[in-house]
């Protein structure tokens, strides 16, 4: 027989439940009422319900389609690119080997180094002028001359994913090696018996057993990924051109250059439904996996 | 003991609410003013204690705001109604405060005032508001001028450009491969492309028959000069290459260390970047009035104000604070740590330095961006997107032109 808890679970959670609603879901709220209306900072006066004409002018804006492209490419490759380092990373440090203690701390220092100085920092590295990636590329040969990574809008989008990339990756490695730690030897010795190699093993014990880790972690992390701005935003502002918006940086220069916060909201708006799309396929392919 | 723990909690109460009114007397009045530089400690502190002397019962409580945030703080202030009592301004932000009736006219303050007759009548001219009004207290100027590698000019035996075309052969001339390695090294002319270059774009554009607006109102920035002027003007990188290739993403830094690097041989800045030159490059570094365009000269006035809140609650205070430093004797001391130009007449010193001079050589023809609310956006966003991308080619001049011309129709 099961005992009633009564309402002692929902008192509970009721502080929780507040704290959400108060800096989670009534801010969401505002913004979506804000998307509304012409909410221009400066123009108080003016300030009205417009109804859905900010949507429309958002589905015929190229800024905003390149953004969205944008956030798409940044999101999969940088998700992707962080994922195979850090397992790879991650399957390294869980070998033995001499200092390995002392490597397994060291992988976290581009984890730890806030992001305003990994910006500045890959910022002067990727220099067109005194950078040293120049220096080292055309040490060996790649480049006959310093190529300006920054301002070629062909070029930025990738070389800032590859700093997020190199900033990224140590979370990916510590979650896995975690996991990889949790994996029982045993499981490997009764491979061995029957004759399995090191593939076999990676993939028939390995990584089954550390999907639980992998997919919580690419969740997070492509939720992170998705929203972050601060890197972009000090590497490049945004250009050449518009070459490097996403989603949400367009969304903060709209609100905090152009001071136009109602089509800002619709921005965000859109950045919210397509990671709610894109994680509840993500998730539905989860469990869809978990029931086979 | 819990008695003797009482008495002296009592004790430290009265303590501080005593301490609280022997410091501040009845009518204490407290102004709140924003300012953005980096060192407080070389103008600032000593003068707000000065005015603390001089004022008693008025408390300067300065609160140092990030530039890269600052505009976007102030008007967040002022929309959330809490603005400070006095901030730092620059003119291209008065049309949205005007807007937003953030600001207090201070054309009654100023005509009592007795220091109005020694700032420079140009700079009251520059700073009046569209609809009459005075709202901004002036603080430090600056005019944007030309700098130039004296020794490498020597060196090929060029003269310091006088108009466009003198310019244009000048960079094509210094723009070289020094080593013989086959690699260009030093670059005729470094262009700021990012965000800050329009006064860059202005010097050449806005000389040469570009206007944000006609006589009439109507934007001048379409017509076939306009658009030929821009075009000019990124032909400086696209065909002519006489400014390094990273300059689509250039900025502020990357152009005074191309300077100092002899990386570039000219740029154009103003006297705020002359003590960092002229210590990196001695007598290597000179500077000159901007070149002519075809039309005439265009060089951007840099300007910085003073405004009080229509909230404050201490204007009378918050007034005299701003006049204080604009005061001849107290905005020399406060050029101390803003590296720029006093705005008033008795502090005017001739010849001399000869960054001040190129300075003071400019003022006839030093202008300001259109008292309008398109303005700060194109500042911040649209110039330096639009410019980057006619740089690198993906839109045309014309394009170019008619999109900052749509913007300000708006």
């Amino acid at each position: 027989m099961k005992k009633r808890s009564g309402s002692f679970p929902y008192i509970l959670i009721t502080p929780a439940l507040a704290i959400t609603i108060l800096i989670i879901f009534i801010p969401m709220f505002r913004t979506f009422t804000y998307s509304l209306t012409n909410y221009i900072l400066w123009k108080p006066a003016e300030r009205g319900f417009i109804g859905l004409q900010n949507y429309r002018q958002a589905f015929s804006d190229p800024i905003l389609l390149l953004s969205l492209k944008n956030t798409v490419i940044w999101i999969v490759v940088i998700i992707a690119g962080q994922f195979l380092l850090g397992l790879s990373t991650a399957m390294l440090l869980n070998r033995d080997f001499i200092g390995r203690g002392i490597a397994r701390s060291l992988i976290l220092i581009p984890w730890v180094t806030p992001s305003v100085i990994t910006a500045l920092m890959w910022r002067w590295m990727y220099d067109g002028n005194y950078g040293v990636i120049n220096e080292i590329l055309v040490r060996l040969g790649i480049l006959d001359v310093y190529f300006p990574f920054l301002a070629s809008s062909s070029a930025a989008l990738w070389a800032i994913m590859l700093a997020l990339l190199w900033q990224g990756f140590p979370f990916f490695a510590v979650m896995i090696l975690a996991g990889l730690q949790a994996i029982p030897n045993e499981l490997y010795e009764a491979a061995e018996v029957d004759g399995a190699g090191n593939l076999v093993k990676f993939f028939r014990i390995t990584l089954p057993m550390l999907k639980p880790v992998i997919l919580t972690t690419i969740l997070l992390r492509t939720i992170w990924v998705a929203n972050s701005l601060d890197i972009i935003f000090i590497m490049t502002g945004g250009g050449p051109g518009y070459s490097t918006y996403t989603l949400p940086l367009y969304s903060y220069i709209r609100a905090y250059k152009g001071f136009d916060f109602g089509y800002s909201s619709v921005i965000a708006i859109l950045l919210t439904i397509f990671l709610i799309v894109f994680i509840a396929g993500y998730i539905k392919s989860i469990l869809k996996e978990g029931e086979k | 003991m819990k008695k003797i723990g009482l008495v002296l909690l009592c004790l430290v109460i009265a303590g501080t609410t005593f301490a609280k009114g022997a410091s501040e007397p009845e009518g204490a009045q407290n102004v709140t003013f924003w300012y953005h530089f980096d060192d407080p400690e070389t103008a600032l502190n000593p003068l707000i204690e000065k005015f603390e002397v001089e004022n008693p019962g008025i408390t300067i409580n300065a609160e140092r705001v990030a530039w890269d945030v600052y505009n976007q703080k102030l008007l967040t202030s002022v929309a959330g109604g809490n603005p400070p009592d006095v901030a730092q301004v620059k003119l291209w932000w008065q049309p949205q405060l005007v807007e937003m009736k953030a600001l207090l006219p201070l054309d009654s303050y100023i005509a009592a005032w007795d220091g109005k007759d020694d700032v420079f009548d140009k700079i009251w001219d520059l700073t009046k508001y569209s609809d009459g009004n005075q709202y901004y207290m002036p603080l430090q100027m600056v005019i944007l001028y030309l700098y130039y590698r004296v020794d490498m000019f020597e060196e090929l035996g060029l003269e310091v450009p006088k108009t466009r075309e003198e310019f244009l052969k000048a960079a094509k001339a210094l723009t070289r491969d020094t080593d013989g390695d086959g690699n260009i090294d030093v670059y005729g002319f470094g262009i700021r492309g990012a965000r800050g270059g329009h006064d860059w774009w202005g010097t050449f554009v806005l000389s040469s028959g570009a206007k944000f607006f006609d006589a009439n109102g109507n934007s001048g920035l379409t017509t076939p000069e306009a658009i030929a002027a821009n075009q000019w003007y990124i032909d400086l990188y696209r065909v002519h290459g006489v400014s390094p290739p990273t300059t689509p993403a250039d900025g502020f830094k990357e152009i005074i260390a191309n300077m100092i690097s002899g990386r570039t041989a000219m740029t154009i800045h103003h006297l705020g970047s002359s003590t960092k030159l002229e210590e990196a490059l001695g007598d290597k570094i000179s500077a000159a009035p901007v070149p002519r365009g075809t039309e005439g000269y265009w060089t951007s006035f840099g300007d910085e104000e003073n405004a009080i809140f229509a909230v404050s609650d201490v204007p009378d205070a918050a007034f005299k604070w701003t006049s204080f430093l604009a005061t001849a004797e107290n905005n020399a001391v406060w050029q101390k740590s803003s590296g720029q130009v006093s705005v008033n007449k008795s502090n005017a010193t001739a010849g001399g330095n000869r960054f001040l001079k190129a300075t003071t050589d400019s003022a006839d023809f030093a202008g300001v961006l259109p008292a309008n609310p398109g303005t700060a956006e194109f500042v911040e966003s649209l110039w330096p997107a639009l410019m980057q991308q006619a740089f690198l080619g993906e839109i045309t001049s014309k394009d170019m032109m008619q999109a900052i011309a749509d913007h300000f129709a708006k």
